[in-house]
């Protein structure tokens, strides 16, 4: 019953020339979609691929100089874009993906192509998962507002229940229709996405099938409960014209205000500085002297001690090269400084990250764009977990070259080091999350949209069960 | 095989239906006449669950039709004054889909056709879609879609209005058809003409009330039209 249901609904939609032509556009926008997301992915890969080599084989044929200038000399650092990136590019456009790693400092990111978008890219990339989470439901929505109100108007619907059809099997076969239609629609873009995963390299560092299969489940519990609202507003609505308008108004709501409400509003709850105003803070506590204490008497305090530990009056006295231990000194003097600025910098971030989760309870778009991002792996907390094993990376390369000049350096002012030093300096390799630690920090995302699923299946369940016939 | 007992439908003080009492048995034509809003619509309604009664009971096969709202459906067929189909299928489909609905999913192709053909609907016009159908062809894939439910009793609301005189002579005829074939038959209908031709029992109704029940063996056409007059101005 449910599935004949289901079979003449979509019967009737493949041949409504409406349906046929909107449902046309979205599948066409989804697959430019996933071309241009394939495109853009591949040249940042490629790119990234020959600048890591690049980067390596430039450091290491520095020449001769002094680890701690080779130190100054600096590498970058590439963030791998996860295999899904290209579906979802999340943040990386705003966050950036290149980082200059040299002494003393911990550098912003490099990379933000956002920062040369004009105007109209602040509207939003086309991007597949913009696709699937603005213009799905809208076309659910454009699919599904008449199936009761339009077969109420007809007078259809007391025909159908004069002949003793329960209502229920009505509804379920009305929102199988329905997901019938939008499988027909979706199966090509899923067919190439698929196969764009499986191409070329073999594995993904980052469990690509199985944040593939996260991925979709979390769209398949957003557009279900598209689903589901929309099957519960046609059969309360008087009029398919009014189930129409309210559906409008419910996707204005969630697609467009909510997310730019949640994003003012999470900036208000969780103020950031901008990159002038962060770089003000730092240089002036720099010039206060970090944490109150003065970097004079910072090394006072580490001097006398060391002397201490060798037993000596005098840093002239000292085995190990103090010029080379000074140097790892004010790093430790910077890093502390640094970790608490970022810390508190990031805190905030990651706070109106939360914050946009939890406006998901309100508006479903806010929780699914959280966990598509986060499975892409385009996420905040993805960037700052690389930011963070890079900087961990700076400060192991740092105190690498200048233990070295401590040690080996003597007293000499002229000590240099040659490409067997640069050779053996550790690499920056990017220890990848597994897909469970990616939807970790997202259970209130993920509670939102079960809510809202069920919720609204309830809601169709309960509106069905109620339908009046006229 | 269709019982009305006491059966009353209000709307705030106004009523729609006033203790209605009313039984058919099967190979009856009831046609129920009256001005617009004297209850006959009501009646179906209530026939068919699709409103709930005020007092009194509505039975099909002997079934009360609020505590068995589908189990009594499986014994009507439902026919508007307008019958309306999906007019993105077929005639075929739209049949087909139907009587699946109903239950019966066990016709073939073949069978659907002869349904079809048997209400009348011309063979070139079965794969056509219904948008392409005049009022008289949607009403004969509502006798078909009741002839394959095998409907043990019909209810009718005006079907024939707007037919031409052939369309609703055909029409007629394929309902005494189905009566002789022992169907119950509640007709609401403002054709007196068709009232006398197909109906084995009349009544009239007026505010709500039955106020007036005969067979139409015992009175002439003239006779019914005056009665009716009568009624509708006393």
């Amino acid at each position: 019953m449910v599935v004949r249901i289901a079979r003449k609904e979509l019967l009737e939609m493949t041949r409504d020339g409406r349906f046929r032509v909107a449902g046309g556009v979205v599948a066409l926008l989804l697959l430019i979609a996933l071309g241009l997301g394939w495109h853009r992915h591949s040249n940042v890969t490629a790119a990234h691929e020959i600048a890591i080599a690049q980067e390596r084989e430039i450091w290491e044929s520095q020449g001769e100089k002094s680890p701690h200038s080779a130190a100054h000399y600096g590498v970058y650092a590439f963030k791998p874009t996860g295999r899904l990136s290209f579906f979802d590019p999340g943040t990386e456009s705003y966050t950036g993906v290149t980082v200059w790693l040299e002494a003393h400092k911990q550098n912003q990111f490099l990379y933000r192509p956002a920062r040369d978008g004009n105007t109209l890219q602040r509207f939003g990339e086309l991007t597949a998962a913009a696709v699937l989470q603005l213009l799905l439901p809208l076309l659910i929505i454009l699919l599904a507002f008449s199936v009761f109100a339009g077969e109420r108007e007809s007078g259809t619907l007391r025909q159908v229940l004069s002949l003793g059809v329960r209502r229920s099997d009505l509804a379920v076969g009305k929102a199988l229709g329905v997901i019938g239609a939008l499988a027909l629609l979706l199966v090509p873009a899923v067919l190439l996405g698929a196969a764009a995963l499986t191409a070329g390299t073999a594995d993904s560092p980052s469990g690509g099938l199985v944040r593939t299969l996260f991925l979709a489940s979390a769209y398949l519990l957003y557009l279900g409960a598209f689903v589901g609202v929309t099957l519960a507003v046609s059969a309360r609505a008087p009029s398919a014209r009014f189930a129409l308008v309210t559906l409008l108004g419910f996707w204005v709501f969630v697609c467009l205000a909510a997310p730019r409400a949640a994003t003012d509003l999470a900036k208000a709850l969780y103020p950031t500085p901008s990159v002038q105003e962060f770089a003000a803070a730092l240089a002036e506590e720099k010039e206060t002297g970090i944490g109150g204490v003065d970097y004079d008497d910072f090394l006072e305090g580490r001097k006398q001690e060391l002397l201490a530990e060798y037993g000596v009056d005098d840093v002239e006295a000292l085995p190990i090269n103090y010029a080379g231990w000074r140097f790892q000194v004010s790093e430790e003097y910077g890093n502390q400084f640094f970790d608490r600025h970022y810390a508190r910098l990031w805190d905030q971030f990651e706070a109106q990250d939360g914050f946009r989760q939890k406006i998901g309870f309100a508006a479903p778009l806010l929780a699914v764009r959280s966990l598509s991002m986060s499975l892409a792996g385009s996420d905040f907390a993805h960037f700052r977990r690389f930011a963070e094993q890079a900087e961990h990376y700076r400060r192991r390369l740092v105190a690498f070259l200048n233990d070295d000049m401590r040690d080996n350096a003597g007293a000499g002012f002229s000590y240099r080091q040659d490409q067997g030093l640069w050779t053996n300096a550790p690499a920056f390799a990017y220890d990848a999350p597994d897909p469970f630690w990616a939807v970790s920090g997202q259970s209130t995302a993920l509670a939102a949209l079960v809510l809202w699923l069920v919720l609204s299946a309830v809601l169709a369940r309960s509106a069905a069960a109620r339908l009046e016939v006229s | 095989m269709l019982e009305a007992k006491g059966l009353t439908k209000l709307y705030g003080s106004f009523k729609a239906l006033d203790s209605l009492d009313l039984s058919i048995e099967p190979g009856q034509v009831f046609c129920l006449l009256g001005a617009n809003g004297a209850g006959k619509t009501t009646t179906i309604n209530l026939f068919l669950n699709f409103i709930e009664a005020n007092a009194g009971e509505a039975r099909v096969h002997g079934l009360q039709v609020a505590e068995n709202p589908l189990e009594t459906k499986k014994h009507l067929a439902y026919i508007p004054e307008q019958v309306m189909l999906y007019r993105h299928l077929t005639g075929l489909e739209n049949l087909e889909y139907f009587t699946a609905l109903a239950g019966h999913e066990e016709y073939s192709q073949g069978q659907l056709r002869r349904f079809l053909n048997e209400a009348g609907i011309p063979a070139d016009a079965i794969d056509r879609r219904v948008s392409t159908y005049s009022k008289g062809m949607r009403q004969k894939v509502g006798i078909a879609i009741a002839v394959a439910k095998r409907a043990k009793a019909l209810l009718l609301d005006e079907p024939t209005s707007g037919l031409d005189p052939k369309a609703s002579s055909e029409f007629s005829e394929l309902l005494k058809s189905m009566s002789g074939e022992g169907a119950a038959v509640l007709m609401a209908t403002h054709d007196l003409f068709r009232a006398k031709e197909t109906g084995t029992h009349v009544g009239i109704m007026k505010q709500g009330r039955l106020v007036a029940q005969l067979t139409t063996e015992e009175i002439g056409h003239a006779d019914l039209e005056g009665l009716y007059l009568e009624h509708m101005h006393g």
